[in-house]
């Protein structure tokens, strides 16, 4: 599925067989940077492959690169709609056959994991390619508790990780990306993550995933929940909010995945403490029932209510309720129920909750993994998300 | 002065003795008239009054009618125009978006444009027929626009106390704060009491003791809740000024560069 030309002034040219894949690096320290370059030669020929960085790096140990300038951008430890345009524009300039691009603190991510990327890339398996990163149990938790099961149930998508920084694009992905992030950085919101998952299955395009092994992944400069998760989740929802007339439509769900830890169980990690957050859910419902009441119908608040009551260590959120709890709030974001900040403070305690109680599951001993693809919930009561949709005001128990 | 004194203490049977009953008749005539007169002046007042009602009401269902079909009109030619399309295609994914349509906001916007110069419009020959009857030296129309004034000022309080109060309650609740619908009830009743007093002064009425009045109540709502937070959160200030010296002074490096597999990570 071809898109108009986002970007004025740069004609879209067809392609030689012979074009150079272009690599786009987030800026990196000098010893980083070689050693990516490093990995990457012993990926691919050096001649295959075009450098671009916004960093000021020298090549003086593999010269064998060809490293151009890309715009400087913002930092961010996600890729932003910059880093999408960006990369198409250079990819146009230099007539690059697919773009490679490596996230902050890309210097983490391991030989083999480099090497599926670039020969997901390099041999034009799909339009899309994501990285599945093997994490510590703990990390990635939103991804795990919301983007993850929310992207896989609505645009049918298995990929682990929706918000990963290391991605491998055909051009006319790039294309597309590159559309969406104009419309984002004409709304001046240039730092807003991009969901390259859901553009590819709204336009059609191939999806394919490698295991990319452990990976350091950046964190946010400000670490407060409060404020970074309105903006993933909330970028999440709006995305969501705009491609309803795709997600709503009947489609094939993807399969359950295969767990690569599935064997040996996860050794629990004795210095995360639940009590904190399970005692944080507890003052929120104290505190937050009259909000949560506007945002959720009886039969959740009445599933909260018996969690509020449960001990520690038998704290588990049942699947369907974290479901129907993410499917609500996204419904209020949809309604404008309140005030969206508010509804996002509001979802911060029950987020802590879902937390306490994965902690609670991986310290029992299950693999993290299994707990996680309960996501399965969110594909179940997908029909209560498409039947709020379009009938909001119906009775709703 | 002599005619006058002599007038005062002339004798009192020199002067024709009033009836020690009063005539029953005469009491009636006097009611009666007094009661025609009352009779008359508000009905004179209701017909002085009459044709400004009436044309208050017309003028309010005129440019009521006028609003729906303007806004009927506009709503049609948005709709021809692809208003909404082009709108959305514009603000994409912009933070503010409406729960109507663009063009239902248009439409409305009209419709009620014209019922507020109807009701500019009525209230106008009311006033205007209500001066004639010279029942009050002041016109209606001033006192009317401060109530109008009032009551958005009354509104818009109360949507400003019940957001504030919300978002102080899910940050308190947030940061942990035990007495967070305390502190949530306080902001609310600040802006409320704020909200009344300007109402008030808006309105002109009370004078000073609305001043002094809503002085020692916020002054008091204040005090309040400076002392339960001050006396509730010296651990949690302490703790926050602890962890800004830890950030910048580099003594946290240790727990940052602590393996990831021992903390949590959201992200």
């Amino acid at each position: 599925m071809a898109t108009a030309n986002p970007l004025p002034g740069v004609e879209i040219a067809s392609v030689p067989a012979a074009a150079p894949l272009l690599a786009l690096l987030a800026p990196l320290p000098n010893e980083q940077f070689k050693g990516v370059l490093a990995n990457l030669s012993a990926c691919a020929d050096p001649g295959a492959l075009l450098i671009a960085t916004a960093g000021e790096s020298s090549t003086d140990s593999i010269p064998a690169f060809r490293v151009v300038a890309a715009p400087a951008t913002k930092f961010s430890w996600i890729l932003t709609a910059a880093d999408f345009v960006n990369a198409f524009q250079l990819a146009q300039e230099h007539h690059a056959r697919a773009i490679l691009m490596l996230g902050p603190e890309s210097s983490s991510l391991g030989l083999p994991g480099l090497r599926a990327l670039v020969d997901s890339v390099a041999g034009a398996a799909a339009d899309l390619v994501l990285p599945c990163y093997d994490l510590p149990p703990h990390a990635g938790l939103v991804n795990s508790a919301i983007l993850y099961p929310l992207s896989r149930a609505l645009f049918a998508c298995p990929a682990r990780f929706p918000l990963a920084i290391d991605l491998g694009l055909s051009l006319r992905m790039a294309e597309r990306l590159a559309a969406a992030a104009q419309r984002l950085i004409a709304l001046n919101q240039s730092t807003a993550p991009l969901w390259p998952v859901n553009e590819a299955a709204a336009a059609g395009f191939t999806i394919s995933e490698f295991g990319a092994g452990p990976r350091f992944l950046p964190q946010p400069a400000e670490p407060d929940l409060s404020t970074v998760l309105p903006l993933v989740v909330g970028s999440l929802f709006s995305d969501i909010e705009a491609k309803a007339a795709f997600w709503q439509r009947p489609r094939q769900l993807p399969s359950p995945r295969n767990h690569p830890h599935a064997g040996p169980a996860h050794s629990p990690d004795p210095a995360t403490d639940i009590a904190p957050m399970i005692q944080a859910f507890r003052l929120a419902y104290t505190h937050l029932q009259e909000i949560w009441s506007l945002v959720l119908p009886p039969n959740s608040l009445l599933g909260l209510k018996r969690l509020s009551l449960t001990e520690g260590a038998a704290f588990r959120m049942p699947e369907t309720l974290w479901a129907r709890i993410i499917y609500d709030f996204l419904l209020a974001y949809r309604l404008r129920t309140i005030h969206r900040n508010h509804l996002f403070g509001a979802l911060i305690p029950l987020y802590l909750a879902w937390v306490a109680s994965h902690i609670n599951v991986t310290a029992s001993g299950a693999n993290p993994e299994h707990h996680i693809e309960a996501a399965a919930a969110f594909e179940i009561e997908k029909p209560y998300l498409v039947s709020r949709w379009r009938w909001p005001d119906r009775f709703n128990p | 002065m002599l005619t006058i004194l002599a007038t005062i203490f002339q004798p009192m049977s020199a002067q024709a003795a009033p009836p020690l009953s009063v005539d029953n008749a005469t009491l009636w005539r006097h009611m009666s008239g007094a009661l025609h007169q009352s009779l008359y002046r508000v009905l004179s007042l209701l017909i002085a009054v009459l044709p400004g009602i009436l044309a208050f009401f017309i003028a309010v269902g005129v440019f009521a009618l006028l609003g729906l079909i303007l806004s009927w009109l506009l709503r049609r030619v948005l709709a021809l125009a692809k208003f909404d399309a082009r709108i959305a295609r514009y603000r994409g994914g912009a933070d503010w978006t409406p729960m109507s349509t663009p063009t239902a906001i248009v439409g409305r916007v009209c419709y009620w444009i014209c019922i507020l110069a109807g009701l500019m419009i009525g209230i106008s020959a009311f006033d205007t027929s209500y001066a004639a009857a010279g029942v009050l030296p002041a016109p209606l129309l001033p006192y009317f626009y401060r109530m109008v004034g009032a009551a958005l000022i009354l509104i818009a309080g109360a949507i400003a106390a019940r957001f504030l109060a919300r978002s102080v309650l899910i940050g308190a609740v947030n940061m942990q704060l035990q007495y967070a619908r305390f502190l949530s009830l306080g902001v609310k009743w600040l802006v409320l009491v704020l909200t009344a007093a300007m109402a008030l002064a808006h309105l002109e009425i009370g004078g000073p003791i609305v001043e002094i009045a809503f002085g020692i109540l916020f002054g008091g709502i204040v005090l309040t809740l400076a002392l339960a937070v001050g006396l509730g959160s010296r651990d949690l200030v302490s703790r926050s000024l602890e962890s800004h010296v830890v950030r910048y002074t580099g003594e946290g490096a240790e727990r940052t560069a602590s393996p990831p597999g021992e903390s949590l990570r959201h992200f």
